[in-house]
C-alpha cells in the first residue's frame, strides 16, 4: 500500500520509504565516504545506499584478504616482523587486491560528488515522495529517532542500531558478518581470558586473520547508525514542514490583529 | 480569539491537529507555520546533530577506526594484547577527532556550539470562540506543546 500516486511525474524524488528501509539522498562529504572505502571496500558504497555493489565489494574484500593472508601480514608489519610478513603473504592472490581496492575508493568518491548534485536538484524540485508503506511483511514510515540510542545499541551489537532505524538490509548484513567474525576470531574466548587476567593466553587464542576485520566493521556500524538516524530525522522534519504548509495555511485564516479605535 | 502554541516537529503536532479537528475546530481555522530556517541554522551551529561532513562524529569515527586497527595490530606484540590496545586506539582516535573538530569550530571559526534542549520548530495558531479556548489549551498541552498562550485582542 503506497501513499503517493505518480500522476504528476516528478523528475527526481529525494527519498523513498520501502519495506526494507528509508532510502534518501542527502549531502555527504566525499572525503569521509572515500575514507570508509579505504577502511573497508564496500563501506563507502553502503553509506551512499548503493547496496548491491557495497555488499559485493565487501565480500570480495573478505575473500581476497583471507586468501592472501593480508591481515596477518599487516599485524607482522606493524609489529616489526617484516620477514614473517613477506613469508605469510600469498602471491597467487595479493596483486588481485589492489585494482579493486583503489576502484572502491575512487568510485565512492566520484559517486558522492554526483549524488550531492542530484540531491541539490531534487531538493529544489521538492517533489512529493513515497513516505509511508504498509505491507504484509513490514511497516515503514518517517519518524524521529534518537541518534544516541542508535549508537548505544550498535555498541552492544553491530546491526542493532540499523534495525532500530529500519535499515533491514544493512542490519542483517552487519549482524551476520559480526557473528561470523566473533566466532571465527575466537573473540569471546579471548575476552573471557582477558577478564580472568590471562592476557598472554588471550592474545594467543585470537586469530589475527579474523580479528583484524573487527575494528573497521564495528566503527562503520556505529557511524552508519548515527548518520542515518540524523538524516532520517531531518527528512521527517522536512516532510512534515511540507505537509503543514500545504494543509494548514488557509487563505481565509484571520491573523490576530489589534482592535482599531 | 486565538490560541497560540509552539511545537517541535514530531508526530504529536499532527495528532494535536487531528484531535482538534475531531473536536469540531474547522481545518481552515488552524494555522501551522513551520520555521523553515532551522535547517540552515543547524548547518552553522549544531555540530552534534549535523552529519554532513562537519559533525563532531565524522572525524571521531574515522580516526577512531583507523587507530583501533593499528592498536589491534601492534597489540599482538605489546603486553596488554590486541583487544585492550584496539579499544585504546579507538578511544584515543575518537577523542582526537572530537578535539580536532572542537578546535576547528570553537577557536578557528569562533562558532558557538548550539545549546541543548528543545527549540520551537512550528508555530501553531488556532482561531476559536472563547468557549473553546480551554479545551484547545488542554489538547495542545496533552500533545506536548512547548508553550501555549491565549490571545484576546478583539475582546470577544
Amino acid at each position: 500500500m503506497k501513499n503517493v500516486q505518480w500522476l504528476n511525474q516528478s523528475r527526481r524524488q529525494k527519498a523513498y520509504v520501502s519495506i526494507l528501509g528509508t532510502t534518501q539522498l542527502h549531502l555527504r562529504n566525499p572525503y569521509i565516504v572515500a575514507w570508509w572505502s579505504a577502511a573497508f571496500p564496500g563501506f563507502g558504497h553502503l553509506l551512499l545506499s548503493k547496496y548491491l555493489r557495497g555488499f559485493a565489494l565487501f565480500i570480495w574484500e573478505f575473500v581476497i584478504n583471507t586468501q592472501s593472508h593480508l591481515n596477518q601480514a599487516i599485524v607482522y608489519s606493524f609489529t616489526g616482523k617484516f620477514d614473517k610478513a613477506k613469508e605469510v603473504i600469498d602471491h597467487r592472490w595479493l596483486l588481485l587486491y589492489i585494482p579493486v581496492y583503489v576502484f572502491a575508493i575512487w568510485d565512492s568518491y566520484r559517486t558522492t560528488i554526483d549524488t550531492n548534485k542530484i540531491y541539490l536538484a531534487a531538493n529544489r524540485e521538492d517533489a512529493d515522495f513515497q513516505s509511508f508503506v504498509i505491507h504484509p511483511l513490514e511497516i515503514n514510515y518517517l519518524d524521529k529517532r534518537n541518534p544516541r540510542i542508535a549508537v548505544f545499541w550498535t555498541l552492544f551489537m553491530p546491526g542493532l542500531g540499523q534495525l532500530y532505524i529500519h535499515r533491514i538490509g544493512v542490519s542483517f548484513f552487519l549482524l551476520i558478518w559480526w557473528i561470523a567474525l566473533v566466532y571465527l576470531s575466537h573473540f569471546l574466548e579471548a575476552v573471557h581470558l582477558l577478564v580472568s587476567g590471562d592476557i598472554g593466553k588471550s592474545t594467543a587464542i585470537l586469530s589475527k586473520e579474523w580479528f583484524l576485520f573487527m575494528p573497521s566493521v564495528y566503527g562503520f556500524a556505529i557511524y552508519d547508525a548515527y548518520v542515518n538516524t540524523v538524516e532520517n530525522n531531518k527528512l521527517f522534519e522536512d516532510e512534515q514542514r511540507h505537509f503543514l504548509q500545504k494543509n494548514f495555511q488557509h487563505p481565509s485564516f484571520k491573523m490576530p490583529a489589534a482592535r482599531r479605535e | 480569539m486565538h490560541v497560540l502554541s509552539t511545537f517541535e516537529h514530531s508526530h504529536f503536532i499532527e495528532l494535536a491537529i487531528t484531535s482538534l479537528v475531531q473536536k469540531g475546530i474547522p481545518k481552515e481555522n488552524i494555522l501551522a507555520v513551520p520555521l523553515s530556517n532551522t535547517n540552515e541554522e543547524r548547518k552553522l551551529f549544531d555540530t552534534i546533530h549535523y552529519a554532513d561532513g562537519i559533525s563532531l562524529f565524522d572525524k571521531g569515527a574515522a580516526i577512531g577506526t583507523a587507530l583501533s586497527v593499528v592498536g589491534a595490530s601492534i597489540g599482538f606484540k605489546l603486553q596488554w594484547g590486541p583487544i585492550y590496545w584496539g579499544l585504546i586506539g579507538a578511544a584515543a582516535g575518537f577523542s582526537i577527532g572530537v578535539i580536532l573538530n572542537l578546535l576547528i569550530y570553537k577557536i578557528f571559526r569562533k562558532q558557538r556550539l548550539m545549546k541543548r534542549g528543545k527549540k520551537p520548530e512550528v508555530i501553531l495558531i488556532i482561531e476559536c470562540d472563547h468557549r473553546e479556548a480551554e479545551m484547545i489549551l488542554t489538547t495542545l498541552r496533552n500533545h506536548y506543546a512547548l508553550g501555549v498562550a491565549k490571545l484576546n485582542v478583539e475582546g470577544s
